[in-house]
C-alpha cells in the first residue's frame, strides 16, 4: 500500500513541477511576438499542405481516362469497325502498329492514316504492296473522304467519319477514375492560394523593421493571377487544369526564394511568371493545329540559331559562362530559350518517323547547340542539351545501338574537356569529399547540406534562413534554401513535381494524338528530369556541382519562361477532357 | 502510338533513377543530419564559431553543472566537483564520447530531426533544452576524492527507480583547465575513457555472486552440503587455490571467505552450459543502454572451459570480464527481489515516470534466490568485512582481488547495496590495481554511501 503512495504523491511531485515550468513560461510569453506564435504553428501546415496539394494534382492526371476519343473508323466489309484513336495511325503487319494486319502480303509498317485540320490522309510508307484509294494506286500520300476504300495490298477497308463528330468510347480501366474523380480542382487551388498567402506572411515577419508591404502585395497579385487563369480556363476549356496547378505551387516556392534571397527582384520575378504563363498559353494555341506546328518547328530552328551566333559574339560572362545577351534594358540567356526550340526541332510526324530513320539534320543542330555551350563553358547546360538530344534522338530512330555511341563518344569527349579545364576539375576532386575541402572547393555543398540538415523536416521558417548568404544560393542552391526555411518535405516534394511531369509525359503516350507532340513532350520532361538532378544533386554531393538552374524554382527570368514552355509540349500531349467538362467546345 | 509508348520508357527510367537518388539523398539525411548541422560554420547554431547558448545541466539537486554564457563554455564553480563530473558532462572539446555534451547534443543544441535548429524562442528554449540529470554533485565529489587519484570508478544507482547518482571515473582533470594528456601518457591513461560505462575489468571473486546464484537454484543439497578446503586443488592438472586453507565450510561461508577451492568443486557439478546462461541471465555479454548511451559489454565465455579453466572462470578469473555499471544493475537486481530496474543518468518527466515501469524493469532471478542471495551477502559483511566498518548501512556486500597478471597488483572490487527503504542504493566501486577488494574498495564505497545517505535525508 504504502508503495502505491509512494508512486502517487512522485506523480504528484512531477505534476507540480511541470505546472510551475508552464508558469514560468507564461511569465516569458509577454516578450514573445505575434510572429514568433505565428511561425511556431504555421511551420506544421505547409507541410501538410505541399503533401496533400501534391496527391490532389496528381491523382487526376494519372487516371487512366475512362474515354478514348475516336476521330474515325475503318469498317473492314461486312466485319467490324476499327476505331481511329489518334490523329496519326500506323497501319501494318507489325505488333507495334496501331492498326496491326496480319496478313503476310501487307508491310510490316505499311501506310499512316493521319487526320489534319478536318481531313483525312493515308500515307504510303514505301510498302511493297503499295496503297489504293479507291482503286487507284495513290504515290507518297492522298486525301481520303468519308466512304472511300483505301486497299493496303489487297486489304480492304473503309473509312468512315464518326457517325456525330468525334465520338467517345468507354475505356475498361474506370474505377481509378471514379475514385480520383472527386477531386476538385477549385479546392486544390484554394490549398496552393493558403500556401503561397501563409508563406508570403511568413516571409513578411521574418523581415522584422524592414519589411516592405509591397512583398505581401506581390504575393496577392500572384494569387490574382492563379485565380483568373483558373476562372478562364475552367469556362472556357475542357482539359484537366491540374497541371498548371503544380506549375502555380513551384512558382510559389520560387517567390518565396527569392523574397528570402533577393527581395529586391521579386517584382521583376513576377513579371517573368506573367510572361512564362502567357508563353505557355501562346505556344499551345500555336501547336495545337500539327500543320502550323511543323511550320513553327522550322522557325524556332531558324531563331534558335541566330541567337547562337548572337550570344557566341556578343554574350557577356556571367559566373564563368558565356551565357548572357544583355539588350541593355533587359539581359537574359539565350540558351534556355534555345531548348524550347531544340526540343521542336526532334520532333517528326509519323509518317516521317516510320520512313527515315535520318536523323542528320536533328544531329547537326545538338551538335552546334553542344559545341556552342562547351566553347561558352556553360558545361552544365551542355549536359543538359545532350541528354535531351538522346532521349530525343532515340524517340526517333528506337535504336540503341545508336545512342550507346553516342554514349561512349561523350564520355571521351567529357574526359577530354574535364583533363583540360582545371576549373572542372576542381569540381570533380570535390566531387563525393566535400567535407574535406569544406571551406574552398566544397564550400557550396556543404553550406547546402549544413543548411538543409537546420531546416529538419519541418523547416526554420520562411526568411530565417542562412544559405541566402552563400553566393548563387537561390539559383544553383536552392534546393537546400528550400529545406532549409520550409523543410524537407516541401523540398522533397518540389523534386517529386517535377519528376512528375515527366511520368506524366511517359503516362501521355498511348492517347497521344501525334507522335509530333509525344516526342515534343519526353524531350520537355527529359530535360526537366536532367537539370533537376544535376540542379539537386549537384548540391548535396551526389553529383559533381554544374550550376543548373531548378525548373520553375530556382530565381531567374529566362529559366523561369523556359520552363513553362517546355510545360506546353507536355501540356499538348494531354489531350484528355475533364470527365465534369463535357460538351464544353475546346 | 504502340511504339513510341515503348521508346519513351527510357525516360521513365531516367525518372526512376533520380527518384532512386531521392531516396538515397534521404536515407543519408536522416543518417548523416545530426552530423552535418553541428559544423562550425552554422550560423543557426554558432557564433563565430562559438557554440550559441545551449541548455544547461543541472544535477538532482539544482545545481549547474554546466552552461554557456556569452559562447563560452562553463563549468560547476567548484574545481573538485567540475573534475569529479567531468566524464558525465564531458569535456569542451568533446573528447569523451560518452559525455553529456555528446550524447546529449541534440537535446542541448535544440536541434532535432523534425525541428531543425528552429527555436521558438530563445528564452523559452532555456526550459526546453535544459536536461536535469540524477546525480547528484556532492557525492561525486566525495567518491573522487576517496579514490585519492588511484585509477578506478565508483558507481551508485537506486535500485528501485534506476536513478544513478554517482557515477565517477578517474584519472580526470578539470575540464576548464585541460592538461597536456600527450605529456604524461602513464597518469592519463584512458583519460577519455568515462570507466563505469566503457571500461571491462576482470571481476574476480565479486563474480561469486554469478556463480553463487547458479548454484543456489542448481544444486540441490547447497544449504547443507559441507565443501573441505586444504588452501589447494588439483582439477585436472590446473591448481585452483585459495590464500589460506579455509578447512570445513558451508556454501554461505565459502561465498563469505571468498574460498575458490569450495566454489571450484560448487561450479565443476553445476556445469559449464549453467554457468554460462546465468552470467548471460547477469548482464554478461550484452551491453546496456543507459539513456541512449550504450556501455560496454562485460565477457564471459565458457563453452571451450573444462575443470581447471571452467573453476576459474567461475570464480572470475579466466578470461572473464565486467562491465562496473552492468555489473552494479545485476546487484541491483539482487536487491530489489530479483528485478533488474534500467539504471538512467535523466530525470525523468511524467511519461517516463509512467513509462518506466513497465519497460525499464526485467526479472533476473526469482524472488527467491534473490533473498537468499542477499541474506549470504549481508553476512558477508557481518561476518568477514566488520559490520563495525558500516555501521548502520545495512550493507550487503562482496568484494572481489581480481588477479591481472604476475608483476601487478590485484583489481579492488567491492559491489553490493545497502537494504534500506529510505536508500535503496547499489553500488560498483573498482580500483585498478589497488590490491585487497575489502580492504582498498571497501573504506571508498563506505566513504561515498554515507555521503548519499546524507544527500538523501
Ligand atoms: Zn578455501
Amino acid at each position: 500500500m504504502s508503495n502505491y503512495l509512494e508512486s502517487a504523491n512522485q506523480i504528484l511531485n512531477k505534476i507540480i513541477a511541470l505546472y510551475s515550468n508552464i508558469a514560468l513560461m507564461m511569465g516569458e510569453l509577454k516578450t514573445i511576438e505575434f510572429s514568433d506564435i505565428y511561425l511556431l504553428l504555421i511551420r506544421w501546415v505547409f507541410p501538410v499542405l505541399a503533401v496533400t496539394i501534391f496527391v490532389r494534382c496528381v491523382l487526376p492526371l494519372l487516371r487512366s481516362e475512362p474515354y478514348n476519343t475516336v476521330w474515325g473508323y475503318l469498317q473492314v466489309p461486312d466485319s467490324i469497325k476499327i476505331p481511329l484513336q489518334h490523329w496519326e495511325n500506323s497501319i501494318g503487319r507489325s505488333k507495334l502498329s496501331d492498326i496491326v494486319i496480319n496478313l503476310p502480303f501487307v508491310s510490316r509498317t505499311h501506310a499512316v492514316l493521319s487526320f489534319s485540320a478536318g481531313t483525312w490522309s493515308v500515307f504510303d510508307l514505301g510498302s511493297k504492296g503499295g496503297v489504293l484509294v479507291n482503286d487507284e494506286r495513290i504515290v507518297k500520300s492522298k486525301t481520303v473522304k468519308d466512304g472511300d476504300t483505301i486497299s493496303l495490298a489487297g486489304a480492304e477497308f473503309r473509312l468512315l467519319a464518326p457517325e456525330d463528330g468525334p465520338e467517345q468510347q468507354e475505356n475498361p480501366a474506370a474505377w481509378f477514375s471514379r475514385f480520383s474523380h472527386h477531386f476538385s480542382s477549385g479546392k486544390t487551388l484554394f490549398m496552393i492560394f493558403l500556401f503561397q498567402f501563409l508563406g508570403g506572411i511568413q516571409i513578411y515577419f521574418s523581415m522584422g523593421q524592414d519589411a516592405n508591404p509591397k512583398l505581401l502585395g506581390i504575393f496577392l497579385a500572384f494569387i490574382l493571377l492563379e485565380a483568373s487563369y483558373f476562372l478562364f480556363m475552367m469556362t472556357y476549356t475542357r482539359k484537366y487544369i491540374e497541371l498548371e496547378l503544380l506549375a502555380f505551387f513551384l512558382c510559389g516556392i520560387n517567390l518565396f526564394v527569392v523574397a528570402s534571397a533577393v527581395p529586391d527582384q521579386i517584382a521583376k520575378q513576377l513579371i517573368a511568371i506573367v510572361c512564362g504563363i502567357a508563353v505557355f498559353i501562346a505556344l499551345g494555341l500555336l501547336i495545337r493545329d500539327l500543320g502550323r506546328a511543323r511550320k513553327l518547328k522550322y522557325v524556332f530552328v531558324f531563331g534558335a540559331l541566330v541567337l547562337l551566333v548572337l550570344n557566341l559574339t556578343i554574350g557577356e560572362v556571367r559566373f564563368g559562362a558565356k551565357n548572357w545577351i544583355n539588350l541593355g534594358f533587359m539581359s537574359f540567356q539565350p540558351m534556355e530559350l534555345i531548348k524550347v526550340a531544340f526540343v521542336m526541332a526532334g520532333t517528326a510526324t509519323l509518317d516521317k518517323l516510320l520512313t527515315t530513320r535520318n536523323i542528320t539534320a536533328f544531329i547537326g543542330f545538338a551538335g552546334a547547340c553542344i559545341g556552342a555551350l562547351i566553347l561558352m563553358r556553360d558545361l552544365g547546360t551542355a549536359v543538359v542539351f545532350f541528354a535531351a538530344f538522346l532521349v530525343i534522338a532515340f524517340m526517333r530512330s528506337g535504336d540503341l545501338r545508336t545512342i550507346a555511341y553516342a554514349c561512349s563518344g561523350a564520355v571521351l569527349g567529357a574526359i577530354a574537356v574535364v583533363s583540360f579545364l582545371p576549373y572542372v576539375a576542381s569540381r570533380f576532386e570535390a566531387w563525393g569529399r566535400v567535407w574535406e575541402y569544406a571551406n574552398t572547393i566544397g564550400y557550396q555543398q556543404t553550406r547546402t547540406l549544413i543548411a538543409a540538415a537546420s531546416g529538419g523536416v519541418l523547416g526554420v521558417g520562411g526568411g530565417n534562413g542562412f544559405l541566402v548568404n552563400i553566393p548563387a544560393a537561390a539559383n544553383d542552391l536552392v534546393f537546400g534554401l528550400v529545406c532549409e526555411e520550409w523543410g524537407l518535405i516541401v523540398a522533397l516534394i518540389t523534386v517529386l513535381i517535377i519528376l512528375f511531369f515527366a511520368v506524366l509525359a511517359v503516362s501521355l503516350m498511348r492517347e497521344c494524338k501525334s507522335p509530333f507532340y509525344a516526342i515534343a513532350a519526353c524531350g520537355a520532361a527529359a530535360i526537366f528530369l536532367v537539370q533537376a538532378a544535376l540542379n539537386v544533386f549537384g548540391s548535396v554531393d551526389l553529383l559533381p556541382l554544374t550550376g543548373i538552374t531548378l525548373p520553375f524554382v530556382s530565381n531567374g527570368g529566362t529559366s523561369m519562361v523556359t520552363s513553362w514552355a517546355l510545360l506546353a509540349f507536355i501540356k499538348a500531349a494531354d489531350d484528355r477532357g475533364r470527365p465534369d467538362r463535357e460538351g464544353v467546345g475546346d | 502510338m504502340k511504339l513510341l509508348t515503348r521508346r519513351a520508357l527510357v525516360v521513365l527510367v531516367l525518372s526512376i533513377i533520380i527518384l532512386l537518388g531521392l531516396v538515397i539523398f534521404t536515407i543519408g539525411y536522416i543518417r548523416d543530419a545530426s552530423t552535418w548541422v553541428t559544423h562550425a560554420s552554422n550560423r543557426h547554431l554558432y557564433t563565430n564559431a562559438q557554440l550559441m547558448e545551449t541548455g544547461t545541466i543541472y544535477d538532482r539537486k539544482g545545481e549547474i553543472l554546466f552552461q554557456t554564457r556569452d559562447g563560452a563554455k562553463k563549468y560547476h564553480d567548484n574545481k573538485t566537483v567540475r573534475t569529479a563530473v567531468l566524464h558525465t558532462i564531458g569535456d569542451t572539446n568533446d573528447n569523451i564520447a560518452t559525455g553529456a555534451q555528446v550524447a546529449f547534443k541534440e537535446k542541448l543544441t535544440g536541434w532535432n530531426i523534425v525541428s531543425g535548429a528552429y527555436r521558438f524562442n530563445q528564452r523559452l528554449s532555456h526550459f526546453k533544452n535544459d536536461l536535469h540529470l540524477t546525480l547528484d554533485a556532492d557525492v561525486c565529489m566525495t567518491a573522487y576524492n576517496a579514490l585519492k587519484g588511484r585509477k578506478g570508478t565508483v558507481g551508485v544507482y537506486n535500485y528501485k527507480t534506476g536513478e544513478i547518482l554517482c557515477m565517477v571515473s578517474s584519472p580526470s582533470f578539470d575540464p576548464e583547465n585541460p592538461p597536456d594528456v600527450q605529456a604524461d601518457p602513464v597518469k592519463f591513461e584512458g583519460v577519455y575513457i568515462n570507466r563505469l560505462l566503457s571500461a571491462t575489468y576482470t571481476p574476480g571473486s565479486a563474480f561469486k555472486l554469478v556463480t553463487a546464484a547458479a548454484a543456489i537454484d542448481n544444486l540441490e543439497d547447497i544449504d547443507t552440503r559441507i565443501y573441505h578446503c586444504d588452501g589447494k586443488t588439483n582439477i585436472d592438472g590446473v591448481m585452483v587455490t585459495c590464500p589460506t586453507p579455509h578447512g570445513d565450510v558451508s556454501f554461505e561461508q565459502a561465498l563469505a571467505h571468498s574460498c575458490n577451492v569450495a566454489f571450484a568443486e560448487a561450479i565443476l557439478s553445476l556445469g559449464a552450459s549453467n554457468l554460462q546462461d546465468y552470467s548471460d541471465m547477469a548482464g554478461f555479454n550484452s551491453s546496456l543502454m543507459v539513456d541512449g548511451i550504450r556501455t560496454a559489454a562485460g565477457k564471459v565465455n565458457v563453452s571451450d572451459a573444462a575443470g581447471g579453466d571452467l573453476a576459474w572462470a567461475g570464480i572470475g578469473q579466466y578470461d572473464n570480464t565486467a562491465n562496473p555499471l552492468c555489473f552494479m544493475a545485476y546487484v541491483g537486481s539482487i536487491a530489489n527481489e530479483g528485478v533488474s530496474v534500467s539504471p538512467g543518468i535523466l530525470k525523468g518527466n511524467i511519461f517516463s515516470a509512467l513509462i518506466k515501469p513497465v519497460t525499464g524493469k526485467k526479472r533476473i532471478l526469482s524472488e527467491e534466490t534473490a533473498e537468499k542471495l542477499g541474506n549470504m551477502m549481508r553476512k558477508n559483511v557481518i561476518d568477514v568485512y566488520g559490520e563495525g566498518n558500516y555501521q548502520g548501512l545495512k550493507l550487503c556486500a562482496k568484494s572481489g582481488t581480481a588477479q591481472v597478471g604476475e608483476d601487478k597488483a590485484p583489481h579492488a572490487w567491492f559491489v553490493g547495496y545497502m537494504d534500506r527503504e529510505d536508500c535503496p542504493l547499489a553500488f560498483v566501486v573498482v580500483v585498478e590495481n589497488g590490491g585487497s577488494g575489502s580492504k582498498v574498495a571497501g573504506p571508498v564505497a563506505e566513504k561515498v554511501l554515507r555521503s548519499a545517505v546524507n544527500s538523501m535525508n
